[in-house]
């Protein structure tokens, strides 16, 4: 990336904006801000930024529809904010095709490292093969080979496919429904026990410490992200 | 209800019965206007204590009772003689009367009630206002002195006087944040607000998130985990269940020294589950340990910090899956919180083999 990443910002409140917009500024980013959900469609399609960050809360529009119309046309990251304890609005988000969201009140470096994950992943699907790094394992997704310490590590097919779908959204969260739905298939889109079992599994071979996992995080409430070594 | 009714006029009939038996006793000697009076009293006692209903009842049983037992020919209903009817009619009046008065009365005694009952809620609500206002306003005077500070005399601070106010101000925003959580999902949970999703959830998996957010607040402890690899899924609202072990965590990290294990133990019962955090700290008097439960309640008052909120939060969640909490003293010291959760039977996962 030659030139600095503009990052859209959609949030009606005045104060928020000016603080979303310094610190990204401070960041290196160029900013775009949209006071409401009808404008960020006119200044997504003008400014043609690089992401979104679309807060769920606006007065004038649905946060879900103003995603929902700008991922109509846009590949662009979608970052959410939303308040605490609404599982269920970013769920909906997420769903009609955000790709993260950060809980407010929020710690900038939080805000920081989703925006990084998210750039990075729109580079990295127009790269390619992926290999997913641990601290001491190693999982090939594209010759479905993992190693834990030079050693083979035996993983089934299902396991792989569950790394392939949390590893191609690598650093952003991905909901229980997404990855019943990519892994089992339509059908198991509400049996959340499966992922209970399987990410267990995953844990415990792949995790050094299994109890409390490094990479194979937990997104209460709903889902998981893969955060995964670079 | 319905039975409070049945025994109403399961009184008026005893009563009317019990003034008929009077009646037999004293009329050999005296007239049957003086057996009429008894009748009369039974109706003025069951329209004041009971009510207008079965008052009405005893008059018309009464007034029947009295026509065939007492006025000749006995064992005769003679409708036709008038002045039995206004015999009837009077005690009507009377019972209509009474029953009355004794309604009026006894509105205004619960009206009373209701308002000492009143008074005593605005009481404690008032103990709740001024705790809550004094735990936000420390914190909130110390981020305002910080910020204006910083806001006013930029110039005239050296650059590690501003940093310092500023992760000062990074720090108490963070605690203020948190309480006023607090304060909203103690709030949600009492109205009612708070609907569990249920769905399938793993207690280890929900502690390592808790410890994973909780993070420095937790850092002065050794976290201690004994959760066996067989734990069975729980069919809970996970975000709930992550607030009430985060909960526990936090309340053992604030009251215990630094430097001490906490340790969280899961067990799987017949139709329960039972988590466990367990501290090295003073822990309570046996006379407190269903008092730490209560709303603003703090075991001690100078180790601060916390709103006395936590303990409450995670007993009104576990409360909304059917579970129990409670509190022990723990033989060598400190306090065990613990809180069931009811298991259902898991459905199966398919076995798969490994491609090796």
């Amino acid at each position: 990336m030659g030139t600095a990443p503009t990052i859209l910002v959609v949030e009606d409140e005045p104060e928020i904006r000016r603080f979303l917009r310094t610190a990204l500024v401070a960041e290196g980013y160029r900013v775009v801000e949209s006071p409401g959900g009808r404008r960020a469609d006119i200044d997504a399609r003008a400014h043609a930024p690089d992401m979104a960050i679309v807060d769920l809360g606006l007065p004038d529009m649905d946060g879900v529809e103003v995603i929902r119309s700008l991922r109509s046309w846009s590949g662009m990251p979608i970052l959410v904010l939303s308040a605490r304890s609404h599982e269920r609005s970013k769920i909906e988000a997420l769903d009609a095709g955000a790709d993260d969201y950060v809980t407010k009140p929020f710690a900038i470096g939080e805000l920081f490292a989703r925006v990084r994950a998210a750039l990075r992943h729109a580079v990295k699907t127009a790269g390619g093969g992926l290999v997913l790094r641990f601290e001491d394992a190693q999982v090939d997704l594209e010759r479905r080979t993992a190693t834990r310490a030079g050693e083979p590590v035996p993983l089934t097919p299902l396991e792989f496919r569950l790394l392939a779908a949390l590893g191609r959204h690598a650093g952003m969260v991905v909901t229980h429904r997404a990855l019943l739905t990519e892994v089992w298939g339509p059908g198991h889109a509400d049996d959340t026990h499966y992922l209970r079992i399987y990410m267990k599994q995953l844990r415990d071979k792949l995790e050094r410490d299994p109890a409390r996992p490094a990479h194979l995080r937990t997104e209460i409430g709903v889902g998981y992200r893969l955060v995964a070594a670079d | 209800m319905e039975t409070r009714k049945a025994r109403d006029y399961a009184w008026a009939v005893g009563a009317a019965v019990a003034c008929t038996l009077a009646g037999r006793a004293i009329s050999p000697p005296l007239d049957a206007v003086n057996v009429a009076m008894v009748y009369l009293l039974g109706v003025v006692v069951i329209a004041q204590r009971v009510g207008r209903g079965p008052a009405i009842t005893c008059a018309l049983l009464g007034v029947i009772a009295f026509d065939v037992l007492f006025v000749p020919p006995v064992g005769a209903l003679r409708v036709e003689d008038a002045q039995y009817v206004v015999t009837f009619a009077i005690m009507l009046v009377v019972a209509l009367v009474i029953s009355e008065l004794a309604e009026r009365g006894r509105r205004e005694g619960e009206a009373r009630e209701r308002l000492a009952v009143q008074a005593e809620s605005e009481r404690i609500r008032g103990t709740l206002l001024a705790s809550i206002s004094h735990d936000l306003r420390t914190p909130l005077a110390v981020l305002s002195g910080a910020a204006s500070s910083l806001a006013q005399q930029w110039e005239r601070l050296g650059e590690a006087e501003r940093r310092a106010l500023a992760a000062t101000l990074d720090r108490e925003v963070a605690a203020m944040a948190g309480h006023v959580g607090k304060v909203l999902q103690m709030t949600r949970l009492e109205s009612g607000a708070a609907i569990p999703v249920r769905d399938w959830a793993s207690i280890p998996e929900i502690t390592a998130a808790v410890i994973e957010r909780l993070g420095p607040r937790l850092a002065r402890h050794r976290l201690v985990l004994d959760l066996p690899a067989d734990l069975p899924l729980v069919r809970v609202d996970e975000s709930l269940v992550e607030a009430a072990i985060a909960n526990l965590l936090e309340n053992a990290a604030l009251h215990t020294p630094p430097g001490t294990v906490v340790h969280v133990r899961g067990r799987a019962g017949a139709d329960s589950i039972e988590v466990t955090v367990e501290d090295f700290g003073g822990g309570v008097a046996d006379g407190d340990l269903e008092r730490v439960f209560a709303k603003f309640e703090r075991g001690d008052m100078e180790a601060g910090g916390g709103m006395g909120l936590g303990l409450a939060i995670c007993r009104a969640i576990v409360a909304l899956h059917g579970g129990r909490t409670w509190a022990e003293r723990v033989p060598a010291g400190g306090m065990a919180f613990r809180f069931t959760l009811p298991l259902e039977a898991a459905p199966r996962v398919p076995a798969e083999p490994v491609n090796a």
